[in-house]
């Protein structure tokens, strides 16, 4: 053999070579000295591991070719073409496994093929086996291509983060040992090094999954995973407050019969679930124990105050930030529609009354709806935010020309049916109503968070903070924090009466593009373009949850009314259900085929409606599409469309959605054009 | 190598004042521009997102350009798509339409209307989970079975994962009806079974499920049988039957339905036996053709002028057969005379032109030929004569001069029928001695080889004035016959008022009446006395 002609000292040299080339510089140092030391002691005498190498001819081959090849491009393209072969041709059983070790394999091909100069060759590859993985891949495929030169790989926050994590792959035992058998077989040498260097395979024995595209099935790890990982170890308190309206209207008997006709459907469907609850429950308080010692005592009564009560509908929390006094009137009149509060189920759907703004001229970037749905809000592209109070253009008709003498909306072209706010200096984001409809706060491509007063129609306070343009701004639940998120990838907390912020949540790996408020006020949930969701303690200001499993840029989030669950929307229409003490993915609900633009849920959480830019709003059964999950752990069925009802407009998409508390649906969206 | 050539990298550094960059320098520079471009249009869309669109605009290109601190590009408004042109003889070189604007222009000309401004219109989209049929909502699909959904849902459970695309409902009973029918119209063997059917058709209530059905089964048959004669013809009776019945609401198939109805009007070959007599289906179609307009020309506005200009292309189109030719002059006169008028009688002189040749014997040797080139002629006589009948029908009645004119008038309206009946069975059978005098003797010989339908008198044949002198005194007689009218009405009404109106519909009727004595000199150049039978005996003593 041509192996046992090269002498051991030669083949180390090879060895230590290739490991500085490959910047495994630690082993070559180790290999070093492991060389010496045996010099030192013992020229005749090898160590175990140049046993091994010295006499095995595989491995010397390996190495041979390894020291070809390295600078060959064209032989990225035959290697990849010859496994995707392979792959394809597999037997049908293993084959979705084994394609999927395709796209990591592939883009890694392109990415050392950039990073070694070989411009040209990288294109071609790129293009010729680019189709495989649009399907699936498309963005970030359309995010790699521009990558034309190592430099470019190094500026790439996405390609390097590529880089530096592994992909996990799981895979069946066969399907891992056909694989393994192929590479050596064929000494695709190169393959082998790039699926060692950047796969993670979790090798299971049994049969391969069902072909169906499980999310778990491939992630991406790395330092980024394994933080997501470590993060998601939090233990996080998604109760309700203590002491919300809604358990004071309990306490009042207001709603008693509907109540307890919900109760006793709960009851019925998920009662091998309240075990489970009461031990979440457990959980929950003891670790309100922990956080508040002094109030241990009444902690611990109150676990058992829970416990003793028959299945309660989730636990209750103390809130991290003072809350503002809520004055009385306000609280009788949403005390007033929490009682009048229609029940809605998969049976019972709620009314949708839809706001179509006109003649925006493509202006519209972003519409906003009271709680009650009586003031709408737009933000345009010209700067301008314009008000509407619905309730007033309905009484237009039998007051008119009553009250022009001191209406301040009534300009010099005559009588305006809006209050016009001027003062950004650039698109308007988002514009957004406190829980009263007395405020309204606006972010803009000006860097500025502006609050306005809608009873004085004028500008109150502008908060500077941002550096780039702000994409969204939320009021919390209760009104006087509010949450921002921008382009310089942070997300800030503020009060409305201090000018700074009071948190900067910083971790998104790119744009926050959407934000939301947990209804006990003590997390928000920030989407972003690195399709990523993360949920942030507003106390400590720390990461508390990655989700991970969106295939493109998140677009808009909406919390469950329990805390429990959060939805979020992305870019392709894929809309995402996730339970928050786990973080992982309950459902993906799939119907949309455009952005999601807006998520809402009803008021007792039963329904979720979605607003796209498909032109349609959805109503998706969210209770039946939790309680599945349970069926579909035990037989592995994944089926999980839950959409109830498609409501098409005329061609409007669905830019906001609001369930009012008494559950009647409002959405807004400007009119376009059908497309010519 | 990177979709940025190099040639784009030294057209930009020409146009920046750099004249030396080095062909390799050049090729650097390709792919950082490719990354940098894409890098830009990515915070674009981040942009285009955040603004709720999805198609981006120069705005959010200048957006983008503002995040990387790189001064907008001035000048692009995001008004419209840019119109890029092609360089002519480069094949991949495109400039945006850029045009000079001269200053005076621009400040004297009016000002622009003011833009209509925002406001919020607000409707239900949903009332308990149900679509409200208003108009501010997109259309519905026609019939919806909640109930047999839900049971689906329940029965299936939680599984039900693919949802076709339009859920509807059939129920067993329609399913038989429509399968029945469907084998009716296809089998052609039971024809009186069929028209029971169509009878069923055209008055049974509660076929409305049906109704797509239907349009995608003629759409589909017709476009397979045009060999079929019978299947053809059934098929229109189906149409027929359809549009009659009130309880179906037929408009959104319309469009689905229009295509295979003119294909039976105008297509080059219907049916592919001799005997089939193409004739009478398309006369069919063209009266269903006319039905529909009549009907629905109202809702659909633009149903009678697509239809118009696809016949006329028909018509005009010398490259297409007689047969067609002569489907859209049918199908042309069944809308009315106002459309003869302005379609059919704009064009008639170039076309008899065209059409000379193949009606003379000795030019046209293929007997077919000659025969369809009749069918067209007698058409377009058949046309022009109804049109002008009713023009003229319009006019209020002159005070006729002799009583026995109109006394033989009223027997010679409309002839053509008969006329043309015998026609077709002389030719169609056998080649009667008659066709073969039409043939031979050509324009001469038509009046006599049908003279007993004529019924035209042969003295007015002989002495015809002057047509000049036919026209004054058409318009004058009538004229006449408005004043005296309008003297009538007037003395009825004895307002002072109307007088003013009067005068205008006066003018009006004199203008039309001028139009329409000039359109009888030119009918009557371009046809002869065979024109004659369609005008009222009244009209004719004036023209004569």
């Amino acid at each position: 053999m041509e192996g046992e002609q090269l002498n051991g000292i030669q083949l180390n040299e090879f060895l230590i070579g290739y490991l500085k080339k490959r910047g495994f510089n630690s082993a070559a140092k180790g290999l070093e000295e492991d060389l010496h030391h045996n010099k030192g002691s013992d020229n005749n005498v090898s160590s175990f591991t140049s046993i091994d190498y010295h006499n095995d001819p595989e491995l010397t081959k390996l190495i041979r070719s390894f020291s070809q090849s390295e600078d060959d491009p064209t032989r990225y393209r035959e290697c990849y073409s010859k496994l995707r072969s392979w792959a394809y041709n597999s037997l049908d059983l293993y084959k979705h496994e084994l394609l999927r070790v395709m796209y990591p394999v592939f883009i890694h091909c392109y990415m050392d093929l950039v990073g070694k100069g070989h411009t040209q060759e990288a294109r071609v590859f790129f293009n010729s086996f680019r189709k495989d993985h649009e399907m699936i891949h498309l963005r970030d495929l359309q995010k790699l291509e521009g990558v034309l030169a190592p430099s470019h790989l190094e500026e790439m926050e996405f390609a390097r983060s590529l880089r530096k994590s592994k992909v996990n792959i799981k895979i069946c035992q066969y399907s891992y040992d056909l694989l393994l058998q192929y590479l050596h077989r064929t000494e695709s040498t190169l393959m082998l090094g790039i699926i060692n260097e950047h796969i993670n395979f979790q090798v299971y024995s049994g049969q391969p999954t069902s072909a169906s595209d499980d999310i778990e099935a491939v992630t991406i790890v790395g330092s980024f995973q394994d933080t997501a990982n470590h993060i998601n170890q939090k233990e996080i308190q998604w109760g309700l407050l203590e002491d919300s309206l809604e358990d004071r209207l309990e306490k009042t008997g207001g709603l008693l019969s509907d109540f307890e006709k919900g109760q006793g459907e709960s009851k019925d469907g998920d009662a091998d679930d309240s075990k489970k609850r009461s031990t979440e429950i457990g959980k929950q308080g003891s670790s309100i124990k922990k956080l508040k010692k002094d109030k241990a005592g009444n902690a611990t009564a109150k676990v058992a105050r829970l416990e003793t009560s028959t299945v309660p509908p989730a636990p209750r929390v103390k809130s991290e930030l003072a809350l503002p006094v809520m004055s009385t009137d306000v609280e009788q009149s949403i005390l007033e529609d929490l009682r009048n509060r229609v029940q809605l189920s998969s049976v019972a759907m709620p009314s949708v009354s839809f706001y179509t703004f006109v003649n925006s001229h493509n202006g519209l970037n972003c519409a906003s709806i009271s709680h009650d749905g009586s003031l709408v809000s737009g933000g345009f592209s010209d700067s301008s935010i314009k008000i509407w109070d619905m309730a007033k253009i309905g009484q237009a008709g039998a007051l008119q020309g009553e009250d022009d003498t001191n209406d301040p909306n009534v300009g010099p072209t005559g009588r305006r049916s809006y209050t016009l706010l001027l003062g950004h200096s650039g698109p308007v984001y988002s514009a957004n109503f406190s829980p009263p409809g007395d405020f309204v706060l606006s972010s803009s491509a000006d860097t500025t968070i502006r609050l306005w007063s809608t009873k004085l129609n004028s500008n109150l306070v502008c908060y500077k903070g941002h550096n780039y343009p702000v994409w969204d701004v939320q009021f919390s639940p209760f009104g006087h924090y509010f949450a921002s998120c921008s382009h310089d990838r942070t997300a800030r907390i503020w009060t409305m009466d201090q000018i700074q912020p009071l948190r900067i949540m910083a971790g998104h790996l790119s744009d926050v593009d959407c934000v939301q408020w947990h209804p006990n006020c003590n997390y928000i949930a920030t989407g972003s373009s690195d399709k990523t969701v993360r949920l942030w303690d507003v106390q400590t200001g720390e990461c508390v949850r990655i989700f991970i499993g969106h295939r493109s840029m998140v677009l808009s989030l909406a919390m469950s009314p329990d805390g429990r669950y959060m939805a979020s929307g992305d870019e392709d229409g894929t809309i995402m259900m996730w339970d928050l003490s786990t973080a992982r993915c309950i459902t993906p609900l799939m119907g949309h085929n455009s952005c999601v633009w807006s998520l809402s849920y009803s008021g007792e959480g039963s329904l979720l409606a979605s607003g796209s830019a498909d032109c349609t709003v959805k109503l998706w059964d969210v209770t039946s599409s939790t309680k599945l999950t349970k069926a579909e752990e035990k037989n592995g069925n994944s089926n999980r469309l839950r959409s109830l009802r498609t409501f098409p407009t005329k061609s409007t998409p669905v830019q906001a959605l609001r369930f009012s508390r008494r559950n009647l649906l409002f959405a807004a969206g400007a009119i376009s054009k059908p497309a010519s | 190598m990177s979709i940025v050539p190099k040639e784009t990298i030294e057209v930009i550094a020409q146009s920046i004042g750099i004249t030396n960059l080095l062909p390799e320098a050049a090729l650097m520079l390709a792919p950082d521009v490719e990354y940098r471009v894409r890098e830009i249009m990515q915070e674009a869309i981040k942009c285009m997102r955040h603004s709720k669109r999805t198609t981006l605009t120069a705005s959010d290109v200048d957006g983008a350009l503002n995040l990387r601190n790189v001064e907008p590009i001035y000048g692009f408004a995001s008004g419209g798509p840019f119109r890029f042109r092609k360089a002519i003889g480069h094949r991949d070189l495109f400039y945006t339409d850029d045009r000079e604007v001269d200053f005076k222009d621009v400040i004297e000309a009016p000002l622009p209307k003011a833009p209509l401004d925002t406001e919020i219109v607000c409707h239900w989209l949903a009332i308990e989970g149900v679509q409200p049929a208003i108009p501010e909502n997109a259309p519905l699909e026609v019939i919806r079975a909640p109930a047999e959904n839900k049971i689906h849902e329940q029965k299936d459970g939680p599984l039900i994962d693919i949802r076709l695309p339009v859920k509807h409902v059939l129920s067993r009973e329609l399913q038989l009806y429509f399968q029945k029918i469907a084998e009716l119209t296809m089998s052609k063997s039971n024809p009186a079974l069929f028209k029971e059917a169509l009878v069923s058709l055209a008055s049974d209530s509660g076929l409305h499920p049906l109704v797509p059905y239907f349009t995608n089964f003629i759409a589909d048959e017709v476009s397979r049988g045009l060999n079929d004669f019978l299947l053809l013809f059934n098929l229109m009776h189906i149409v027929r039957s359809l549009l009659r019945n009130p309880h179906i609401h037929i408009e959104p198939y319309l469009h689905q339905l229009m295509p295979s109805v003119v294909t039976c009007l105008v297509s080059r070959k219907l049916g592919n036996r001799f005997a089939d007599n193409h004739w009478e289906l398309r006369d069919f179609t063209a009266n269903l053709v006319a039905l529909i307009c009549k009907r629905y020309g109202t809702v659909y506005t633009t149903l009678q002028s697509r239809l118009t200009k696809t016949l006329v292309n028909a018509l005009l189109d010398p490259k297409k057969a007689l047969t067609q030719h002569y489907g859209a002059i049918q199908g042309l006169a069944a809308l009315g005379h106002n459309v003869v008028r302005l379609l059919i009688l704009s064009n008639l002189e170039p076309y008899l032109r065209l059409l000379e040749p193949e009606l003379v014997a000795e030019k046209q040797k293929n007997q077919m030929k000659s025969y369809e080139a009749w069918r067209v002629y007698g058409a377009l006589l058949r046309a022009a004569g109804l049109c002008i009948h009713d023009r003229l029908k319009i006019f209020p009645p002159l005070p006729s001069p002799l009583p026995s004119f109109i006394h033989k008038g009223k027997g010679k309206i409309i002839k053509t029928e008969p006329h043309k009946r015998k026609l077709s069975v002389d030719s169609s059978e056998n080649r009667s001695p008659q066709k073969r005098l039409i043939t031979t003797d050509g324009l001469q010989s038509q009046d006599h080889t049908s003279p007993a339908p004529m019924q035209v008198d042969n003295p007015i044949e002989n002495d015809n004035p002057p047509q000049n002198s036919v026209h004054p005194s058409s318009s004058e007689q009538a004229s006449d016959a408005s004043e005296s009218e309008s003297r009538k009405t007037k003395g009825k009404e004895a307002g002072k008022g109307r007088a003013i109106t009067m005068k205008a519909i006066l003018k009006q009727i004199w203008k039309d009446d001028l139009d329409s004595g000039r359109l009888l000199v030119k009918l009557h150049e371009l046809y002869g006395e065979r024109i004659l039978p369609f005008i009222p005996s009244t009209e004719m003593s004036v023209f004569l």
